[in-house]
């Protein structure tokens, strides 16, 4: 254990995974503090760069792009009312109405302690759970895999605060996608039409770049520029901290908790975490009434929240291949890329690389603080630069991260076409995370469903006989039963309270 | 570029009819009752069946409505831009500019084309010359100094070669 551990701080201990490490944390809280420009995207932009770094380098950058982007979505949140990425969008009200109480300081440091705290923990379960887990997973067979997977389906469309339907509908095309190609069990071309450049299937990083950041740009085009921040001098941003911290330190730990939780279930990432954080924050406040004029609580909670989940988000991706959510689902593309192939022996074969992992993700959370301040100080300047100077540029790195992939022009058609379909289908309120997990958990699962319906000679009851199988068939389905019994609450709860009144 | 829910939902149907037949037709794996048709023609088959849900209208109560940011006291109303009747098909020009670049970067080379990229761009978002132009002249050398010189992505020359 302690030799693993020296060689991790070995295989970290390196000019280029320090380089790469800064320069990611930097990028990510660039991106993540400019408004429209999401965590996703900040890291799929990203892959291209790890193609030509060492495999630790190339999750250094991933790892801290990623964590401090959740982070300084939290800036224009507090000071523009506009949340820089989904994940802060649950409190970003708050925080506004923090600042406009003149607690700006107040909120943003918030938001970079109780970050950094709730990543650390997150890495702790990481650290915890993982081994335990894998364990487990040595176990388990392809009906196992199959309904795990499904069950990160599942999560990611009751995640969607959208209609289930388009949810589900969005993960269907998402899977449909990852048929085109001949890598399918019967090794025949699949829905190439004869074009040769669809034999390979469509990758997922052009279409995730293509989903994410020219569907953005294309909405862009149509919306009005965001107003201009306020210039304002700030007071010291870490003062007050310990104090919330003393306060509200059960909050804080139950957002961790919560974080780890959501972040450890396929399917559901940082979003879905801030969103459940701050709602369980609001139900079991003692002070319920100042929610929503600029409390810190929930901000407390939420941000704590949606950082653990982060970290604890790679549990499933190491394990299984299973992304918790889209960064995680990047994450997991690059792991292959660097040959360390997701899967339960990953942490007996690379113990050392998984605790480089660890280290890294510590390490993160830690500079976060730091650079999180200067951030906040300096933010000012960055929200000035103009949409037309930031987007042009975006574009750009579209073009040429997307043909990088494969140094073919097919990668750059692939950006453009998911660009229209991710646009289209986000305006008409399906959600595009579920499509995207659909694509890149596809092969999977067809290679799991066909090899467990070969085994069970077609028949359908050897899916529920194994006991591990049986728990995750069931959960499966509850989450796909989930809102029929939310709709069906629903209709009986107006009825119950008309009678109740008319008593 | 907001559909009624029935076109959509028509649209998916007629997705997963397709995709599930043409999963049909794909010869099995001889020797085995499953091969590579059982995937589309159950995803199809699923899709087939949202698109039908939506067109009727099921889940609609879930989604959740835009919520409009009221405007704050001191902070002026964006007057309306007038707009054409293309307006809405602004929206398709970066999946244009991209599918330039895949025509063109081959013959006018990687600076050039990032170049007219960038100025179209960064005009259609609103900026003036004096912006756009000195962006579209600097910001595809260091792009190509990042990805062609740093990273060794092999972007085309065409016309113009970069300088190193």
């Amino acid at each position: 254990m302690l030799k693993t551990l020296l060689e991790a701080f070995a295989l970290i201990s390196t000019w280029e995974v320090i380089i790469a490490m800064f320069a990611a944390s930097v990028y990510g809280l660039v991106i993540g503090s400019l408004p429209g420009l999401s965590a996703t995207m900040a890291t799929a932009l990203l892959v291209p760069v790890t193609f030509y770094l060492s495999p630790i380098a190339a999750i250094a950058t991933i790892v801290a792009a990623s964590s401090m982007a959740i982070f300084s979505g939290d800036i224009p949140g507090a000071l523009l009312r506009i949340p820089g990425t989904p994940a802060s969008a649950a409190y970003a009200d708050e925080a506004y109405a923090m600042t406009r109480k003149g607690q700006a300081e107040l909120a943003l440091g918030a938001g970079v302690w109780f970050s950094a705290v709730g990543g650390i923990a997150g890495v702790l379960s990481l650290m915890i759970l993982a081994p335990p887990l894998a364990e487990i997973a040595l176990s388990f067979s392809t009906f196992e895999y199959f309904w795990l997977a499904l069950l990160g389906l599942m999560c990611a469309t009751l995640v969607a605060r959208s209609s289930p339907v388009k949810a589900i509908a969005g993960m269907f095309i998402g899977l449909l996608v990852s048929c085109i190609g001949i890598e399918n069990p019967g090794g025949i071309p699949r829905f190439t039409f004869g074009i040769t450049d669809l034999f390979g299937g469509i990758e997922p990083i052009p279409a995730l770049v293509g989903v994410f950041a020219v569907a953005q740009v294309m909405r862009a085009m149509l919306t009005p520029e965001p107003p201009p921040l306020p210039r304002r001098k700030f007071g010291s941003i870490m003062a007050g901290q310990w104090l919330l911290t003393k306060k509200y330190h059960w909050q804080m730990t139950r957002g961790n908790i919560v974080g780890i939780i959501i972040g450890v279930l396929p399917g559901a990432g940082a979003d879905m975490a801030a969103w459940v954080s701050y709602a369980m924050s609001k139900r079991f406040s003692k002070e319920r009434e100042k929610f929503g004029t600029g409390h810190v609580e929930g901000l407390v909670e939420a941000g704590a929240s949606n950082n653990a989940s982060i970290a604890s988000g790679w549990v499933p991706s190491l394990l299984f291949g299973i992304p918790g959510d889209t960064i995680a689902a990047i994450a997991i593309g690059v792991l292959y890329m660097k040959g360390l192939n997701p899967g339960p022996t990953l942490f007996t074969e690379k113990a050392s690389s998984m605790y480089a992992i660890y280290l890294m993700f510590i390490i993160a959370n830690i500079l976060m603080i730091p650079l999180g301040i200067a951030m906040i100080r300096v933010a000012a300047y960055i929200l000035l630069a103009p949409r037309s100077t930031v987007m042009p540029i975006i574009m750009l790195c579209c073009a040429v991260g997307s043909f990088a992939i494969g140094n073919n022009m097919f990668g750059v058609v692939t950006v453009a076409v998911f660009g229209v379909i991710g646009y289209v289908m986000e305006e008409n309120g399906y959600p595009v995370a579920a499509m995207v997990l659909g694509i890149v958990m596809g092969t999977m699962v067809e290679q799991a469903f066909v090899t467990s319906l070969i085994k069970s000679d077609g028949s359908i009851l050897p899916f529920f006989e194994r006991p591990v199988a049986a728990i995750l068939a069931a959960m499966a389905i509850g989450a796909l039963l989930w809102p029929v019994m939310v709709w069906v609450w629903r209709r009986v709860k107006p009825v119950q309270t008309a009678a109740a009144t008319s008593r | 570029m907001r559909l009624p829910d029935t076109v959509t939902g028509s649209f998916l149907v007629a997705l997963g009819a397709a995709a599930a037949y043409g999963g049909w037709l794909l010869p099995p794996v001889p020797g085995q009752p499953v091969g590579p048709n059982v995937f589309p023609l159950v995803i199809g088959t699923g899709l087939a069946l949202c698109g039908l849900a939506i067109v009727f209208g099921i889940g609609h109560s879930f989604e959740e409505e835009e919520e409009l940011i009221p405007l704050e006291d001191g902070q002026a109303a964006a007057a309306p831009r007038p707009q054409g009747k293309f307006h809405g098909l602004r929206a398709l020009l970066p999946p244009a500019l991209l599918l330039f670049y895949v025509v063109a970067a081959d013959r006018l080379g990687f600076i050039i084309t990032a170049a007219i990229m960038v100025y179209v761009t960064s005009t259609a978002l609103g900026a003036k010359w004096r912006l756009a132009l000195p962006l579209a002249a600097l910001s595809p050398f260091a792009i190509h100094l990042i990805f062609g010189k740093l990273l060794r992505v092999p972007l085309p020359a065409g016309l113009l070669p970069a300088p190193w």
